[in-house]
């Protein structure tokens, strides 16, 4: 079919003002918040399910390539359509479908933005617990398909704990449900499989979660350090000693300085790292573990321990951690992170590598990451115009990932593979392993129509 | 403009986006569009794309970069606080150099020119909003020196809706003995409609003008009752004399005891324009007015000072899509409706041309009133 006649069959399903093809939308839905661009052939905004699966079927039997897409703020090309064809914005589909106090239970569309739910619960006296530092403009689609984490996820699990069930598109339109408001779903866990999948095996239009209770109590502490070292044994001391604090993150000197210059959140200019460690949960025995917190910060050499003590000044902490990659571009106009993991007793040797591999290849690096999982977002700043420095970035950033695979663990905590890592994927498995995943992929997507050229590395290569 | 001046002005500010797009939630014409450009990370990516030469100086262009309210909203919520008001008014200035510019553009800069005005009225009827003067001599208001200027602005002078507004608060200077004076038929437009029109070089003459014209009276002060004229001066008008918003001369009233206050039964909450909160930094002052008098309980919108949301009437918005700006606007009523008050102040009469006409529109009954109409109201008071 001709590009014309398949933006007139889509603009009979949509509706004509939600499908976009001039020459400036296809270039703005071309990236994401990572390095690489795309054009698509034709951008579609879809209303419902009904609508998505109608679009699904017509690119299946047009064999053209569909890319879902939220707000886009994807750190690894996820929805940057690699191969055109057609991208669907789920802007439109941004509706709490329904909040089940009772159940603890919450069914969204796929474009609600993260931090909408968590407020429309809160005010039931109810919490979404995965808390990406995008979640006040992430979606929930978005955080579904990379399998997003963040600070709170220590405790709480990533989003892939979270999801009961979900409404997909299969290939050539067929919709189906995986799961819902009940626990302990029988037979295959298509809900675990589906999260996390980056869009290449189903499109997602509806989402059911998992709420919890609200905290009865939060203390917010500040550990401000004269070296990384102590910081990182602080962490490993913490969680040895039994304690599962809600979050523990870790800024190096770099980032405490741009996030200073940006937003004041009275972090010490001079320290080399902070530490922000929240408790919550019951009132009850909460400033016992908090003393014993801050006895650990004090066998490891902290400077100084500051407590948040109202709800404006944990904000501000949390502001700082929040804009923490916006904030270093104040450096440099372009970040590069390197989402890998290694086990929380290896920090100190892989945070000390990382730097030695910044002064290699003469590129500012800084950490800003949640120590207390492990999972380091050492962020390399450079001026994409420049394209031999941005050479230098890809190969540092490929670097850092070898290292924390060589130090015992994986490389991505949350930000997917996309198409910035599907090189690094042989890091983790073999052609096998690879060849075995294929067979999964093809089983959902025979025609290879969702998101081409992610997550997955050809056989070939 | 062309693109090499463009560049020189705009590419490092626009490459300092990372398109990490924490600008969504805040742009008001995202939340309507819901397409990637009308969002400020795909406007900044519009003027990359044009320096680097990836994107036509067209027509295509235009729905997005005029569609920006130039509220300011994304830049708030920027941590590397990417002005991207900016660019896209250097990229207006791309476009009307190529005549890709919404035509209606040429046509207010052509009456701009001939009448010094927006509303292509004789600019000698400038004073019209006298007729609404009660108790206040003619003399008081049209001299020939002295210590303040009341710059009126084009809306508050032209259009029926808002010329209350000057006539309330010159009542007010009146009775708290201060020496002013307008500027007349000599007062011509500030230019701030032409550099969201993309022909900031037009604004050269106009300010020439009224530069001369305010040193002639002596003044040591301009006062304006319109955001946008003052963030103009404030910007572009080299002046060493004090510029001021009427709600920071009311709040110096206030604090002086000058005004003699009484209890008005009101329950109000307050808009913050866009020019005077975020990109001016006036948040205080009319709200220390506002609880400065008596009986009136006052409730913040949920979206207030640098998180305000533009009423829809930035940009020259309205000129080129007005259903864009209208469905803001109803956005904007339902925010102020959630707060369970009937009467918005606001200290703009732009904003609150823009907040009645679509009440009204609608059939929703809402109060929508100056900050000088309500310190009227209350001295007015038995």
């Amino acid at each position: 079919m001709e590009i014309d006649a398949l933006r007139q069959r889509l603009k009979e399903i949509v509706g004509q003002d939600f499908v976009l093809s001039s020459n400036v939308d296809l270039m703005l839905y071309g990236y994401d918040a990572y390095l690489e661009m795309r054009r698509p052939d034709v951008v579609v905004i879809p209303e419902n399910t009904e609508q998505v699966s109608q679009v699904v079927r017509l690119a299946y039997e047009e064999a053209v390539p569909v890319t879902a897409r939220g707000s886009a703020t994807s750190l690894s090309g996820g929805p940057v359509p690699l191969k055109g064809g057609i991208v669907i914005h789920f802007s439109r589909m941004n509706r709490i479908l329904e909040i089940d106090v009772v159940n603890k239970r919450a069914r969204v569309e796929p474009g609600v933005i993260t931090l909408d739910l968590q407020t429309a619960v809160a005010k039931k006296g109810l919490q979404y617990a995965p808390d990406p530092a995008s979640q006040k403009t992430s979606t929930m689609g978005g955080n579904v398909g990379e399998n997003s984490g963040g600070p709170h996820c220590l405790k709480y699990g990533v989003t892939t704990n979270h999801i009961m069930g979900l409404k997909i598109v299969l290939y050539d339109g067929e919709v189906v449900d995986t799961g819902g408001k009940a626990p302990d779903r029988p037979g295959y866990d298509l809900t675990g499989l589906l999260v996390g999948s980056e869009g290449t095996l189903g499109i997602v239009t509806e989402i059911t979660v998992r709420l919890i209770e609200q905290p009865e109590a939060i203390k917010t502490l500040l550990g401000i350090f004269e070296t990384i070292e102590d910081a990182s044994n602080t962490v490993s001391a913490i969680i040895a000693e039994g304690i599962v604090p809600a979050t523990l993150e870790m800024m190096d000197r770099l980032v405490i300085r741009a996030v200073e210059e940006s937003v004041h959140a009275g972090y010490p200019q001079d320290a080399e790292a902070v530490l922000i460690i929240e408790l919550d949960g019951l009132k009850d025995g909460m400033e016992r573990i908090a003393d014993r917190i801050i006895e650990i910060c004090l066998a490891n050499k902290v400077r100084e321990v500051k407590v948040a003590k109202d709800e404006t000044e944990r904000n501000i902490l949390w502001t700082g951690r929040r804009g923490a990659f916006g904030a270093v571009s104040r450096l440099r106009p372009n970040y590069m992170v390197c989402d890998g993991t290694v086990p929380r007793t290896k920090l100190p040797e892989v945070l000390r590598r990382v730097t030695e591999i910044g002064r290699e290849y003469n590129l500012p690096i800084g950490n800003v990451f949640h120590a207390g999982d492990g999972n380091l977002h050492p962020l390399i700043l450079f001026d994409c115009r420049n394209e031999e420095e941005t050479a230098r970035v890809r190969e540092a950033g490929t670097k850092i990932l070898r290292l924390c695979v060589d130090a015992g663990g994986t490389i991505s905590g949350e930000h997917g593979i996309g198409l910035e890592k599907l090189h690094e994927m042989s890091f983790i498995f073999s052609p096998d392993d690879i060849a075995a995943l294929w067979k999964l992929k093809n089983a959902f997507d025979p025609v290879g129509g969702f998101n081409p050229g992610k997550v997955l590395p050809s056989l070939a290569s | 403009m062309n693109i090499v001046q463009l560049k020189k002005l705009q590419y490092e500010e626009v490459a300092k986006c990372t398109r990490c797009g924490f600008c969504l939630p805040n742009c008001p014409t995202y939340a309507v569009r819901r397409n990637e450009a009308s969002t400020p990370r795909g406007r900044n990516a519009i003027t990359r794309a044009i320096i680097e030469g990836r994107l036509e100086l067209s027509d295509d262009l235009a729905e997005a970069i005029f569609t920006c309210l130039g509220c300011g909203a994304c830049t708030k919520a920027c941590f590397p606080a990417v002005n991207t008001k900016d660019s896209v008014f250097s990229d207006r200035a791309c476009l009307t150099e190529v005549h890709a510019n919404p035509k209606i553009f040429e046509k207010l800069s052509e009456a701009l020119n001939e009448y010094h005005n927006i509303s292509e009225d004789d600019n000698e009827d400038r004073a019209e909003w006298q007729e609404y003067l009660k108790d206040v001599p003619g003399e008081f208001i049209e001299k020939d020196h002295a210590e303040i200027v009341y710059f009126v602005g084009c809306v508050a002078s032209f259009f029926p809706m808002a010329q209350k507004i000057p006539a309330d608060f010159a009542t007010i200077m009146y009775h708290a003995g201060l020496d002013f004076t307008i500027l007349g038929g000599e007062e011509w437009c500030c230019g701030f409609p032409l550099i969201g029109a993309g022909m900031p070089e037009k604004v050269a003459e106009l300010k020439a003008h009224n530069l001369e014209k305010i040193k002639r009276v002596g003044a040591k002060k301009a006062v304006f009752s319109c955001p946008s004229c003052l963030h103009t001066w404030k910007h572009l008008y080299d002046t060493d004399i004090e510029l001021l918003h009427s709600s920071q001369l009311l709040r110096d009233l206030v604090g002086q005891n000058k005004l003699d206050l009484k209890p008005v039964e009101l329950k109000v909450t307050y808009h913050d324009p866009c020019d005077l909160g975020r990109n001016t930094g006036v948040f205080e002052e009319p709200r220390e007015v506002i609880k400065s008098i008596p009986g009136i309980e006052f409730v913040e919108l949920p979206n207030n000072r640098n998180m305000s949301v533009c009423c829809g009437g930035g940009g020259n918005v309205e000129m080129v899509a007005p259903d864009l700006s209208a469905a803001i606007a109803q956005r904007k009523i339902e925010e102020i409706l959630s707060t369970e008050t009937k009467t918005v102040i606001s200290s703009c009469q732009q904003c609150l041309r823009t907040i009645v006409t679509n009440a009204r529109r609608q059939n929703i009954e809402l109060n929508a009133m100056d900050l000088t109409q309500l310190v009227l109201k209350s001295l007015s008071q038995k």
